[in-house]
C-alpha cells in the first residue's frame, strides 16, 4: 500500500499532523496532492512546545514540511488496492522486475490481517514528546 | 531541518491521473479566494508574517501587502513573542511558504485538549 | 524495490526518524521516497530515570525526510525485554 494512497483515503477523516519544526495540527482533511501538501479544515494549531493553542478555520501545509501524519486506524481498511496497479512513477520497479504483478500479490495478502484487536481510539491530542514526558 | 526546502522536485510526477480522484494537475490550493483578505503565512526556518494577499503565482510565490511579521524569541527561532514589526509590501518565495491560512478566524484559544502528561 | 523495505511488509518494524524518536509498528506500506506506512505503532520513549515508556499511537504516515532506521524486530526477542528496566538517554535529533 502505498503511503499517499493511505493518505487519499483519508480525506474528510480527522488527522493529527507534525510538522518538522514541531507544531502540530490537528483537522480534517480536505484535500491533499502527490507531494502530500494538504488542505486541512477545522484545524487547532499547537505550537512546538504544547503551551500555545491556534483555531484556524482552515490551512494549506507544504507537504515537505510534515514530519508525520497520524491518521485514524479504521481508515487503512478503506484503502482501495486497485491504486497499487496502475503502476505509475513507479516504473523503475517495473523496470527491474516486471513489476506490478508482485505489489498486486501482496495487496491481497493484507486481508490476512483484517481482524485486528485495535486499541482504543485515538486521543487526538497534541502528541506525547519525549519532553514533555517529565514522568 | 525545517529549512530546508524544495524537497517537492524529488516527489512523483505530476498528474497520476488516477481518474477517480479530483483535479490531480492543478493545485490543491486556491489562493484566489484570499486575494484582498488578509492571511498568515509560515516560513521554513520560523519566520511568521500576515499581510492582504494582493498576487501570487503556482509556485506558491506571493505578494503581500500591509505586512506583519510576528518576531520570535532570539534564542528559539521557532517562538513567537508579542512584539510584531511593520514590512509593508512584500514578496514571498513560494519555496520557504511552510503554511498558510486566512487570518479571518485564526484565534489564540486555551488548551482544546485533555492533556495527558505526568 | 531497491531500498529492500518490501521484505519488511506487514512485519513489525522500529522506525527511528531524524527528531530521534522510536516508533515500532507493522509496515503496511511504503514509497519511494520512503514515506512509511506505520499500523498499531507505539512510540518508545527513553528516559535515563524512569525507563521506556511506550505511547500507544495508532495508524502513522511517516514521511520519508525524517526516516532515519527502518528495522525488522524480532517479536520473540523484543518481547522478552523489560522495557520498564530499561534506562537509556533519549537520542539526539540529526540537525540538517
Amino acid at each position: 500500500m502505498l503511503p499517499l494512497s493511505l493518505l487519499r483515503t483519508a480525506q474528510n477523516h480527522p488527522m493529527l499532523v507534525e510538522l518538522k519544526n514541531g507544531e502540530t495540527y490537528n483537522g480534517h482533511l480536505v484535500s491533499c496532492d502527490n507531494w502530500m501538501n494538504i488542505n486541512l479544515r477545522e484545524v487547532i494549531c499547537t505550537s512546538r512546545d504544547g503551551d500555545k493553542f491556534w483555531r484556524m478555520p482552515e490551512c494549506y501545509i507544504r507537504g515537505s514540511t510534515i514530519k508525520y501524519l497520524r491518521i485514524p486506524d479504521e481508515v487503512i481498511d478503506m484503502v482501495k488496492e486497485e491504486t497499487q496497479v496502475k503502476s505509475r512513477g513507479r516504473s523503475e520497479v517495473s523496470k527491474g522486475r516486471g513489476g506490478g504483478n508482485m505489489r498486486g500479490g501482496r495487496g491481497g495478502s493484507r486481508g490476512a490481517f483484517g481482524n485486528r484487536g485495535r486499541p482504543a481510539p485515538l486521543a487526538r491530542g497534541p502528541p506525547n514528546r519525549p519532553q514533555n514526558k517529565k514522568k | 531541518m525545517a529549512s530546508k526546502e524544495g524537497g517537492d522536485k524529488a516527489k512523483g510526477p505530476q498528474g497520476a491521473g488516477d481518474g477517480k480522484e479530483k483535479r490531480r494537475k492543478e493545485s490543491i490550493l486556491d489562493l484566489s479566494k484570499y486575494l484582498e483578505k488578509s492571511i498568515r503565512v509560515k516560513f521554513a526556518g520560523g519566520r511568521e508574517a500576515a499581510g492582504i494577499l494582493k498576487g501570487y503565482d503556482p509556485l506558491l510565490n506571493l505578494v503581500l501587502d500591509n505586512t506583519t511579521e510576528f518576531l520570535r524569541d532570539p534564542d528559539d527561532p521557532y517562538k513567537l513573542l508579542e512584539d510584531t514589526r511593520a514590512l509593508g509590501l512584500v514578496v514571498c518565495r513560494g519555496t520557504s511558504v511552510v503554511l498558510i491560512c486566512p487570518m479571518d478566524g485564526m484565534e489564540a484559544i486555551p488548551n482544546p485538549f485533555i492533556t495527558q502528561e505526568g | 524495490m531497491a531500498s529492500g523495505l518490501e521484505n519488511y511488509v506487514n512485519q513489525t518494524v522500529s522506525v527511528i526518524t531524524s527528531d530521534g524518536r522510536n516508533f515500532i509498528g507493522t509496515l503496511k506500506g511504503f514509497d519511494q521516497t520512503i514515506n512509511i506506512i506505520l499500523d498499531e505503532s507505539h512510540e518508545r520513549v527513553f528516559s535515563s530515570s524512569t525507563g521506556v515508556a511506550q505511547v500507544v499511537l495508532g495508524l502513522h504516515i511517516i514521511r520519508g525526510d525524517n526516516v532515519a532506521i527502518v528495522g525488522q524486530i524480532d517479536e520473540s526477542i523484543d518481547s522478552r525485554l523489560d522495557l520498564s528496566n530499561i534506562k537509556a538517554e533519549p537520542l539526539g535529533v540529526i540537525a540538517h
